[in-house]
């Protein structure tokens, strides 16, 4: 039997290997260890909850949201002022540019018409 | 089918004894069929963990469209493939690893996954079949496992990948094709 003959011979078993192969067995306790991590799971969002319905906390976190809102208003009127000015900076930019493109636009007629 | 029927409502009012039952009726099907895919024994008992959970919290998403255990490898196939995915990509992105020169070839890498339910003679075949099945793309994976470890008919395994009977054929014959290959390739390395 030739080398490639062996091999290919040894291919065929290892293909075959798997045949009869008996169905793999849980651990016996997995029901348990799913019951600890599902409690687990629940005592961590029991923390988390418990954690921010305290009074401080609370009233902390009340406090920051505000904060931020009074910010957030703050901000977006400046926001406006610095709105109207930029608008106004661009109508001035817009005029300009109407401008030179006007005077282009009409050189460039006269320019055809020469 | 009824004793089936009646414990998946008694789960949906979320009765903790039909849940046991569930999970003891079960648990050797879901834990191999993962174990055929990670062919690592810790982290296919993790994953069965998170599919009994998937199950106990998802249960209302079951229809009674397809068979539970239809449903149940679905959820079982997937959890595998997710976890080798995001494993894959850390080791992409380990630092370590590309330090070291990557994780190279994957045929040259040692056979060291032994199922428990290979029998002894077979055990150094089925370790290196195991590690051809590793580089297998994932439908043929899906297919050859489902079939060959949990012995599903063709029928079955494509209700499970949701599609035909042929399509699941044609995977079958792919995974076949390229599993001679590698062995082929490996073999003309290491055979003595």
């Amino acid at each position: 039997m030739t080398q490639k003959e062996k091999i290919h011979e040894e291919i065929e078993r290892t293909l075959q290997s798997l045949d009869g192969t008996k169905r793999a067995e849980a651990n016996p306790f997995l029901f348990t260890r799913i019951k600890a991590r599902m409690n687990r799971k629940a005592n961590a969002w029991e923390g988390v909850f418990s954690f921010i319905s305290k009074p401080a906390i609370a009233i902390a976190i009340l406090l920051i949201v505000m904060a931020v809102n009074g910010w957030a208003l703050w901000s977006s009127g400046a926001g406006d002022e610095i709105a109207g000015s930029d608008s106004g900076n661009a109508s001035e930019l817009a005029n300009e540019y109407n401008t030179v493109a006007s005077v282009n636009n009409y050189d460039y007629e006269n320019m055809t018409s020469e | 089918m009824t004793n089936e029927t009646e414990l998946i409502e008694q789960l949906k009012q979320g009765d903790q004894t039909a849940f046991k039952t569930i999970v003891e009726q079960w648990q050797d099907m879901v834990y191999n069929t993962i174990l055929g895919i990670v062919q690592n024994e810790t982290e296919a008992e993790d994953l069965a963990q998170d599919v009994f959970i998937k199950v106990f919290e998802k249960i209302d998403s079951f229809k009674g469209d397809s068979k539970f255990s239809t449903w149940l490898y679905r959820i079982a196939t997937t959890t595998a493939l997710d976890h080798l995915r995001s494993k894959k990509r850390k080791k992409r992105f380990g630092f370590l690893k590309s330090m070291s020169g990557g994780d190279g070839d994957n045929k040259d890498q040692v056979a060291d996954f032994h199922h428990p339910g290979v029998s002894l003679d077979n055990k150094e075949r089925a370790a290196v079949l195991f590690k051809a099945i590793e580089a297998l793309p994932e439908n043929q994976k899906l297919a050859y496992t489902l079939h060959k470890l949990e012995g599903l008919s063709y029928r079955d395994v494509s209700e499970v990948l949701n599609t035909t009977v042929s399509a699941v054929e044609s995977l079958m014959s792919r995974a076949n094709q390229n599993l001679r290959k590698q062995l082929e390739e490996y073999y003309n390395k290491h055979y003595r």
